[in-house]
């Protein structure tokens, strides 16, 4: 499994030329024991929200309970419930770095469209509402985010596309550099995925395509 | 006011019922789940209920009871709760109804005085929708797009006013005395000036239209 921090450009396959993207790691991890990491990952992500979470919403309207019997302490308890509130957030972005909420329950689609609402660079995204499975979604999604963070702040507009094709998602991201593309590419080789680019040096297309089974 | 409660997870719900009655609402009944809820409720009226996004019937229950609720009690407010506040989900929301819906986070409401108010204001009509939220979707992708409100032409503004009121196309035909196609190029117009990009759906550009519109209005108070 590869970080999902931001990628580095370091470019040891020479990927600054147009073309296949050879992955600089000879011993990928087996496509199952990937496939293992992203249910394991969706797991934990299940738990935290099922467990401590809820646990910890449910003593914000029991604190509010509280407050309207001692009027005295209302400052004070408001305080806790910010305090909760606070740590639940904090609560929410560990989950969404371990397996995003959305991406589960929607797909990458809605999953990339909520994530752009927050990112600098504008991005156009083009993603239909097909599922992939949680490790190719999971994948795709972290190859995705992990570009777009690697992008300097005023970078022109950039559009993800998605599709199903045949037995793999394809997945193409323009607009981009494509000395990002190794980066991206230590996300899907593991499930046996490939990537290809094309134009640059500062605006081109990297194209991933990651088989579904 | 009269609320009926579906929630699965039973610390919330008997949090969250307890606050209810301290903020001296009536409670109509309390769940665990959509169907039981569905149940509930044709036996007894209510002003509001109150439903957890994601609860039985799996994956998120509490919508698609909505989408019934709405059908057979169209005046009945409906507050949906989540541990989650992602536009897809308030996407989701508005295609089930634009009035008389809110959306907020399960610990926010965590006082009488906060529930009591998101609960008139749904009740009264209006579209409650967690602050945090309702922010990141009309400043998306960035900037502010009160200036841009401004530089649609009356037209559109009358257009884009009648969709913030929850009309069809023909409703806003109607309304203008002007064709529904007329009303179509202006809805175009607005998304354009708007830079509402077109890979959203029809819908989700008109309720983001809306939204930005609704925040102005609100920022010139």
């Amino acid at each position: 499994m590869t970080s999902e921090s931001a990628p580095s450009a370091d470019d040891p396959s020479g990927a600054g030329l147009p073309g296949p993207v050879a992955p600089d790691r000879p011993a990928a991890l087996s496509c199952r024991a990937e496939r293992d990491q992203w249910n394991r990952r969706l797991r934990l992500q299940r738990q935290l929200h099922d467990g401590a979470s809820l646990r910890i919403s449910a003593l914000v309207p029991q604190l509010g309970v509280v407050r309207t019997r001692q009027p005295d302490l209302d400052a004070s308890i408001e305080g806790l419930q910010d305090q909760l509130h606070t740590v639940l957030q904090e609560l929410r972005e560990i989950a969404r770095a371990i397996y995003p909420p959305v991406l589960d329950e929607a797909g990458l689609g809605p999953a990339l469209r909520d994530h752009v609402e927050h990112t600098d660079v504008v991005v156009r995204v083009d993603v239909g509402p097909e599922r992939f499975g949680p490790a190719v979604e999971g994948a795709a999604y972290f190859a995705v985010i992990g570009c777009l963070a690697a992008l300097p702040s005023g970078s022109p507009p950039v559009e993800v596309r998605a599709r199903r094709e045949g037995g793999a998602l394809v997945l193409a991201l323009s607009g981009v550099p494509p000395r990002l593309a190794p980066a991206v590419l230590d996300h899907v080789c593991g499930l046996g995925g490939e990537v290809t680019t094309t134009g640059g040096p500062e605006v081109g297309t990297i194209e991933v395509e990651i088989p579904c089974a | 006011m009269r609320v009926a409660l579906a929630e699965d997870g039973a610390l919330f719900r008997e949090g969250l019922l307890m606050l209810l009655q301290a903020a001296g609402h009536e409670v109509v009944g309390s769940v665990a789940d959509g169907d039981a809820l569905v149940g509930l409720l044709a036996g007894e009226d209510a002003d509001v209920a109150i439903l957890d996004i994601r609860m039985p019937p799996e994956p998120d229950g509490g919508l698609v009871t909505a989408e019934r609720l709405r059908e057979r009690h169209p005046d009945m407010g409906l507050l949906f709760l989540s541990h989650y506040a992602e536009s897809h989900y308030l996407m989701r929301i508005l295609e089930i109804g634009t009035e008389a819906v809110g959306y907020r986070l399960k610990e926010k409401v965590g006082s009488v005085e906060v529930l009591s108010d998101t609960l008139d204001r749904i009740v009264g009509g209006e579209i409650v929708i967690e602050p945090v939220l309702a922010k990141r979707l009309v400043e998306r992708p960035r900037g502010d797009r009160k200036e841009v409100v401004d530089t649609l032409s009356p037209r559109e503004l009358d257009v884009l006013r009648l969709m913030a009121e929850g009309r069809s196309n023909n409703g806003i035909a109607a309304q203008l005395f002007v064709t529904p196609k007329a009303v179509e190029k202006h809805i175009a117009n607005i998304f354009s000036k708007l830079g509402l990009q077109e890979d959203g759906s029809e819908h989700h550009r008109r309720v983001l239209a809306v939204l930005t519109y609704l925040r102005s209005q609100h920022d010139r108070r």
